[in-house]
């Protein structure tokens, strides 16, 4: 669970919205009053954080993919369950 | 906004989020950030011999040579983030325990080599890809070999046999 943290990218499977070395913020709060939703791009906590975009969502699991097509994501390694998502990016720089 | 952004980045260090990316194409290759260190050594010789003969020419040079080391710099760190993100494993940063903390002094490394002009830093930076490369080579089952590059800088490259 996230309050706000900041974020530097590594990887390019965000592109062309996110790219390497680029900063976000993201942030646990907006899901206290809603619940995540296809588009938004949220921080996953796996075996380490990642970046994904919601693609689609059946309950309480969502499939997540990256940006780029050739992004590494639930097409791998299948869907995932709402508790590893910690927080939704709110903002980004791209000189942060 | 600059204000607000540096005390964004004051009071919130950065993390790491992976954007794992990989066709697979399966094309990983040092050599690139190899260059990228050959050539931040180069840079940072060459501004430190420059000659201020003329005003213009020399900031025209100071310039030209700043701008080449910058994008060496960003280069070697954008190298090293996909061989971190998409070709390293987690088997081998099992087998290599010091194979994280060399990428990041290596990033490091390179951020330090652009603030500033400092051979020892840039010397270092070679070094420090230098070592990953061996270990690139390891993991591919091959045998790397240092020798003495063909480039100005005459120092050494890693290839394998």
């Amino acid at each position: 669970m996230l309050l706000l943290s900041r974020f530097k990218i590594l990887g390019h499977s965000m592109e062309p919205t996110l790219k390497q070395n680029q900063t976000v913020i993201a942030s646990s709060i907006p899901y206290f009053f809603m619940k995540p939703k296809v588009g938004d791009i949220v921080i996953l906590q796996r075996e380490r954080c990642i970046i994904k975009r919601i693609s689609k969502i059946s309950g309480d699991n969502f499939f997540v993919q990256g940006d780029n097509k050739a992004s590494t994501d639930s097409r791998d390694f299948g869907w995932i369950n709402k508790k590893e998502i910690i927080g939704k990016v709110i903002l980004n720089f791209k000189n942060l | 906004m600059k204000i607000l952004l540096s005390i964004i980045s004051k009071i919130l260090p950065a993390k790491i989020a992976y954007a794992h990316c990989d066709i697979p194409c399966g094309i990983y290759d040092p050599h690139a950030a190899q260059v990228g260190a050959h050539t931040v050594i180069r840079m940072t010789q060459l501004l430190s011999e420059l000659k201020r003969e003329g005003e213009t020419k020399a900031e025209h040079d100071i310039s030209r040579i700043t701008h080449v080391k910058e994008d060496h710099g960003s280069l070697i760190e954008d190298e090293l983030g996909t061989l971190e993100n998409d070709y390293f494993k987690e088997e081998h940063f099992t087998k290599f325990p010091e194979l994280k903390e060399l990428i990041a002094n290596a990033v490091k490394l390179s951020i330090k080599t652009r603030q500033a002009i400092d051979m020892a830093s840039a010397e270092q930076l070679l070094e420090t890809i230098l070592k990953i490369s061996e270990i690139f080579y390891k993991t591919k089952n091959l045998v790397p070999v240092r020798v003495k590059s063909p480039y100005p800088t005459e120092r050494e490259i890693v290839v394998y046999k």
